[in-house]
């Protein structure tokens, strides 16, 4: 009975069990679908490359003249400003006392002037009286000189005390330059994109690493593209090109071309660290897209296509391409 | 007469079961030692297999197989994204880094960085969180496997039970603090190193400094693309390497094959199991064969033909063949079932199933063979000889 029967049917069960274990252990590794889809160029043959989105003015990292203290910002983030409207002023307190300082000095030296006035007035009355004296015995040459010489050292003294005048309201003049240069006005009629001063920070004077207060004209935004040295043969000016957003590529946009920075630079990481070391160029192209189109942000990573040739190495081979990107 | 085979055959119970576990045992060591050998090649290439959204792998021309990685410059990225038929190209880091468990361990993980706006690569299944949440400050996505094992603390109390990171908890990677948001199954790497996902720059935070940080470009064909043809352009234009899927895995396959002893010692044992079920089987049924030889002797007298006799002992043949088959198979089905849950490497694909056919029919071929060469050769007269 064993032998007859259980041990063929133990053997049917066990190739059927082996079936089922190839059925079910080999089923295909689920697809991770990515979170947002790809963007992908509508173009046939194109170069990509990473764009960064920039206000039409650039970004302008402001600055200070003079190192200081901040004690009031005008201005928040988002703001619109014009031209010449302050942007943040910095302690100025020790100016306004080096004014009054000053306004001190011009008064005085304004009652010197006044002072050698009346000596030179007196000295002149005491040279006509001299003069006016027809009997030469009456008074001695001596004397007629050393009031001569009175008058011309008087009015040399006014001359002096004007001059001084004139020094003191230019030291004064001066400090309220200084007192006006403490307070940071913009240049230019656009937006404040980033605002890193709070009151009580100290401003340095000179470029710093991080800028006190981003200012841009975002009436149109130019999207700065990185295009690697070895593709940058392909470029063509008038060629099409189309940004989507990174994270949603039904956000895109067309774009027009601005212009070539026909200096091809050493690659700047926008990811990573800033000390990160990649020894590769790439030539900056600037394309310029509607804001109204796609709301972007300053600074915002996008994906650009620019369309081009199509890179068969035979054809660049048969004789050197136009490579060239300078006007 | 084919009932009389039978019977002869299941008559000396003893014999019989010899053969069958002959058989048996042959057919168990030719599948499931071949099916540790698969699970543990399809484990080196597990990264390529669990990967499966992109069609092209990118890298470096010096890359010998996934775990070798040789970083490209980020600019490289944007050229393969240049090359025509090309529908997107994503970047990829992959790299070892130390992760110090809040109780001061520390454990070797793979770090795998995704793109940070698509997350393209992300791992096959999520069993806690969503792949989204790789978007919130300091997130990683941790294997569960490495999470219940590897990254596992001991427990508080001794003989309580291990410690398991929850989501929300914070590990240390390279000083930099990472969050779980989630966890995910993988299929086992073949070192077991516990998978943690993060997005490409914080995967670039984490790694040490590096001139070069990109492991691998993840391309996918726009449709309709030859994949042979687009992985050629993509090799003549930026002069890097670039892989299908499957030939990627095939990377991975030949450099174990050429640099590690494993197919050789596998290769080995089913040669023994195949001698061993052979010698055992092929002797048993050769010896119980010639104490049938009366029978077969009785036969022949009463006028039946060699053909006929040899059809009679193909039939026993393939009988014990196909219960020892049957019966092997569903052992070693058994066996990676138990160990379906455990560390073992064990895959059980169909061409193993034709695999291990294949030798028991060599093996009963063999054993029918010698037998029935005896039988032929038989004179009907013996039997009344003594």
């Amino acid at each position: 009975m064993f032998t007859r029967y259980l041990l063929p049917l133990l053997a049917l069960a066990g190739f059927l069990f082996g079936l089922y274990m190839v059925v079910t252990g080999n089923k295909p590794t689920p697809v991770a679908e990515p979170v947002a889809q790809p963007a992908q160029a509508p173009f046939e043959s194109f170069i990509a490359g990473s764009g960064l989105v920039e206000a039409r003015s650039e970004n302008i990292a402001i600055g200070t003249p003079l190192p200081g203290v901040v004690t009031r910002v005008a201005v928040k983030a988002g703001e619109r400003v014009k031209a010449g409207q302050i942007l943040f002023e910095l302690d100025d307190r020790e100016a306004r006392a080096e004014e009054g300082v000053r306004r001190a000095a011009t008064a005085r030296a304004r009652a010197g002037v006044e002072e050698a006035a009346a000596s030179l007035k007196e000295a002149a009355i005491l040279l006509q009286l001299a003069e006016s004296v027809d009997d030469r015995r009456a008074i001695s040459l001596e004397e007629l000189e050393r009031r001569r010489n009175a008058h011309a050292i008087a009015r040399s003294r006014l001359d002096s005390a004007k001059a001084q005048v004139g020094q003191a309201e230019a030291e004064l003049t001066a400090v309220r330059t200084t007192l006006v240069r403490l307070r940071v006005r913009a240049l230019i009629d656009g937006e404040v994109l980033k605002v890193n001063v709070h009151p009580g920070e100290f401003a340095m004077a000179g470029v710093t690493n991080l800028p006190l207060l981003v200012l841009g004209n975002l009436t149109e935004l130019r999207i700065r593209v990185d295009i690697d040295e070895n593709d940058a043969w392909r470029f063509r000016k008038e060629a099409k090109a189309v940004a989507y957003l990174r994270g949603n590529r039904d956000l895109k946009t067309e774009l027009s071309f601005a212009y070539v920075e026909p200096y091809v630079i050493p690659k700047r990481s926008l990811t990573g660290d800033s000390t990160e070391r990649v020894d590769t160029r790439v030539l900056q192209v600037l394309y310029r897209f509607d804001p109204s189109q796609l709301a972007a942000y300053v600074g915002q990573q996008m994906d650009v296509f620019i369309e081009a040739p199509d890179m068969i190495p035979q054809t660049a081979a048969d004789g050197p391409p136009d490579t060239r990107v300078l006007p | 007469m084919y009932r009389i085979a039978l019977k002869m055959l299941m008559g000396d119970r003893g014999k019989y079961l010899g053969i069958i576990m002959g058989l048996t045992f042959a057919s168990l060591i030719m599948t499931q030692q071949p099916a540790i050998f698969v699970g543990l090649i399809m484990r080196s290439y597990s990264f390529i297999t669990d990967l499966g959204l992109p069609d092209i792998w990118v890298m470096d021309p010096e890359v010998q197989w996934v775990d070798d990685i040789k970083p490209l410059q980020d600019t490289e990225l944007y050229r393969v994204r240049g090359v025509a038929g090309v529908a997107w190209a994503m970047p990829l880091y992959k790299g070892l880094l130390k992760a110090r468990l809040p109780n001061g361990m520390f454990q070797t993980c793979i770090v795998v960085g995704l793109d940070d706006a698509t997350l393209v690569g992300g791992p096959p299944r999520m069993v806690e969180g969503r792949l989204a949440d790789l978007r919130r400050a300091d997130a990683v996505i941790i294997d569960i496997d490495g999470a219940r094992e590897k990254l596992s603390q001991p427990p508080a109390v001794p003989g309580g039970k291990r410690i398991e990171l929850k989501i929300g908890d914070t590990l240390e990677l390279n000083d930099h603090r990472a969050v779980i948001a989630g966890f995910s199954k993988n299929t086992r790497t073949i070192l077991s190193q516990p998978v943690l996902y993060t997005t490409y720059s914080r995967a670039k935070q984490f790694a040490p400094r590096e001139r070069k940080m990109l492991s691998f470009i993840l391309a996918k064909a726009k449709p309709g693309e030859a994949l042979a043809d687009l992985t050629r352009r993509i090799r003549t234009t930026t002069g890097l390497a670039a892989y299908s899927r499957e030939e990627f895995m095939g990377v991975t396959f030949r450099y174990f094959l050429k640099n590690t002893g494993i197919p050789i010692n596998f290769g080995v044992s089913v040669m023994l199991g195949f001698i061993v079920g052979a010698a055992i089987a092929g002797q048993t049924f050769y010896s119980f064969t010639r104490e049938n030889l009366r029978q077969f002797g009785v036969l022949k007298a009463m006028g039946t033909s060699n053909w006929t006799l040899l059809r009679m002992i193909l039939l026993q043949a393939t009988l014990v063949g196909m219960i020892g088959y049957g019966l092997g198979v569903g052992l070693t089905s058994l066996f990676g079932w138990a160990m379906r849950n455990t560390i073992l490497a064990f895959k059980f694909p169909w061409y193993l199933l034709l695999f291990s056919g294949i030798g028991v029919t060599l093996i009963c071929a063999f054993a029918a063979l010698i037998s029935i060469r005896r039988v032929i050769t038989l004179e009907p007269a013996v039997v009344f000889k003594s």
